[in-house]
């Protein structure tokens, strides 16, 4: 084939591929789509039965978004917000994190460690959230410490589920070859635990969200939170559906852009050999 | 015949328990410099069980490990391979953690999948899309990697057909023949057994000592089928060190440890 010939043959190779890609495209998103336009369809028309008093359109809140983000102003808003998830979740990885992998190599950490992790897990978020404006007053500190405490158990257990869970086969075979602990953990450990910690991760992200809002609103902080509070105050149901929409929104692009390319790299190999 | 020193490995009077129930008690065995042992045993009489205490991945309650050679290689009953990491990825690992370059790791992972003739396309593809006969292979080089000079083989060929089994069996003897490499075999088939070693321990069925031990005629890789096959035929027959040997082919269920890397159930 001449070099001319190829770019050529290339397009109608790709020209070829474009309906496939389409059928697949189509069978990997199409059924989520139909959901969603489903779930728009039945508010819509619960929107005309009840009226734009109790729930406006679809329509009227993408017109409410459009219009905050309009403004650099609800920009802000809603990156405070991320940003406060992004730190209080931050934190609670290291911690929770190192604790969890330490609690799973020391059974004695493990114990004394287990009630207090269990405790926190049932701690109800509207309490922290009570207690941390006690203590902080109405601040930054006071979101990002409540979210980092309602998610560090959650952390913690994946964390040493994890280790607790991994192929112990594989850490005596390592130790057949002469791999130090630090080596074990390095080359062989890790791996399972990451595994085992990022679907836990995804669920740590939502819940700082809701945790996070829930607190700007308690204490009226800048934020997403604080942004329905006074939607609540002027009871205008469009702001408050409009903020809604744009916190499950930032949740979705935060998940897709930081946890699903971490769980794809991570469980590549569990789709090998299986189709 | 050589002093103690010159031993590659001493098992001296091991005993081990898995959580009080003794399944090892005076197992004691001296491997010659260059002698490639084969340990035979029925299902379940503790050949894994040493063969991890050789290995040093298990300690044994009482009794003394002497290890008098370099660096070891193991090749596990399963393959034990990282499900995560490429064939090469998993032949290196024992390089990696030692701390060897990424570079040089590849490198001699590659060298090593020469010795077992495994094909460079297959380095980059995950244990789940290999074979079981290539899984295996993948042991083998893993094990060979760091250049052991004493080698222990776990039944490493239990779940492979018959030709297949033949050609890991001729790759093992190559090492053992051309490098003079020294080492533990195990396996409860005693053809096996006869191919590939100096010489053949047997191990009591309930793990109580070894019983003894016999040297088939010639040296590993120039034993003929048919002296191999009359020397296994004759041991079943007349030899009552091998008396136990022959139930073993309707092997009692083994206790599989059921693990699961993914699940929830723990690992044993
Ligand atoms: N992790 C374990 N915990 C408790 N008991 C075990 C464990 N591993 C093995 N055993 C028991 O110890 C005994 C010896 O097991 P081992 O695996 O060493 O036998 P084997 O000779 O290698 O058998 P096979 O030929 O079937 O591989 C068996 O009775 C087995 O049930
Ligand atoms: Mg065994």
């Amino acid at each position: 084939m001449s070099p001319r010939a190829a770019p050529l043959a290339r397009l109608r190779e790709r020209g070829e591929a474009l309906p496939l890609a389409l059928a697949e495209a189509g069978s990997r998103y199409g059924p989520g789509l139909a959901g969603l336009l489903l779930g728009l369809g039945l508010w819509q028309l619960g929107a005309l039965s009840y009226g734009p008093f109790i729930l406006p359109t679809p329509f009227a809140t993408a017109k409410a978004v459009a219009g905050i983000l309009g403004a650099p102003e609800g920009w802000a808003i809603v990156g405070a917000t991320v940003l406060r998830v992004i730190a209080g979740l931050s934190l609670a990885t290291a911690i929770g994190g190192a604790l969890g992998i330490a609690a799973g190599y020391l059974p004695l950490l493990m114990r004394l460690l287990r009630p207090w992790a269990t405790i926190l897990l049932g701690m109800p978020a509207i309490a922290w959230v009570i207690l941390t404006m006690i203590w902080f007053g109405p601040t930054h500190g006071a979101v990002i410490f409540t979210v980092a405490v309602m998610t560090t158990p959650v952390i913690f257990t994946g964390a040493a589920e994890g280790v607790l869970t991994r192929d112990r086969r594989l850490d005596d075979m390592a130790r057949g070859f002469g791999g130090s602990a630090w080596a074990r953990f390095r080359r062989v450990a890790v791996f399972q635990i990451a595994g085992h910690l990022a679907p836990v991760f995804a669920i740590a992200l939502a819940l700082s969200f809701k945790v996070a809002i829930m607190s700007e609103l308690v204490t009226n902080v800048t934020g997403i939170g604080g942004a329905l509070a006074l939607a609540r105050t002027h009871l205008d149901i469009d702001q408050a559906l409009a903020w809604v929409a744009l916190s499950v929104t930032a949740l979705l692009v935060l998940e897709h852009a930081a946890v699903r390319p971490l769980r794809r790299r991570l469980e590549r190999w569990r789709a090998l050999g299986r189709g | 015949m050589g002093t103690l020193i010159d031993t590659p490995l001493t098992l001296a009077a091991l005993r081990f328990s898995y959580s009080g129930r003794m399944v090892l008690r005076d197992v004691s065995l001296v491997l010659r410099p260059g002698e490639m042992v084969a340990l035979v045993g029925p299902s379940g009489c503790g050949k894994t069980t040493l063969a991890h205490i050789a290995a040093g991945t298990l300690a044994p309650d009482r009794g003394r490990v002497l290890r008098r050679y370099r660096r070891h290689g193991v090749v596990f009953q399963e393959p034990r391979l990282l499900p995560w990491a490429t064939a090469r990825d998993n032949i290196a690992l024992p390089l990696t953690l030692d701390g060897v370059r990424p570079e040089e790791a590849r490198h001699r992972a590659e060298e090593a999948a020469v010795r077992v003739a495994l094909e460079p396309a297959d380095l980059g593809k995950h244990p789940a899309e290999l074979s079981g006969g290539m899984r295996q292979r993948v042991a083998i080089a893993r094990a060979l990697v760091v250049d052991p000079d004493f080698m222990i083989f776990d039944e490493p060929f239990g779940a492979l057909d018959v030709v297949l089994r033949r050609r890991m069996q001729d790759i093992v003897i190559r090492e053992v023949t051309e490098r003079g490499l020294a080492g533990l075999f195990i396996t409860h088939d005693l053809s096996e057994a006869a191919r590939l070693a100096h010489r053949i321990a047997v191990m009591h069925p309930k793990g109580q000592g070894v019983l003894g031990s016999a040297v088939p005629p010639g040296r590993p890789g120039d034993r003929t089928e048919r002296q191999l096959f009359d020397y296994v035929q004759s041991s079943l027959a007349g030899d009552p060190l091998f008396a136990d040997l022959q139930s073993v082919d309707e092997r009692a269920a083994p206790a599989v440890c059921g693990c699961d890397p993914i699940g929830v159930q723990r690992c044993c």
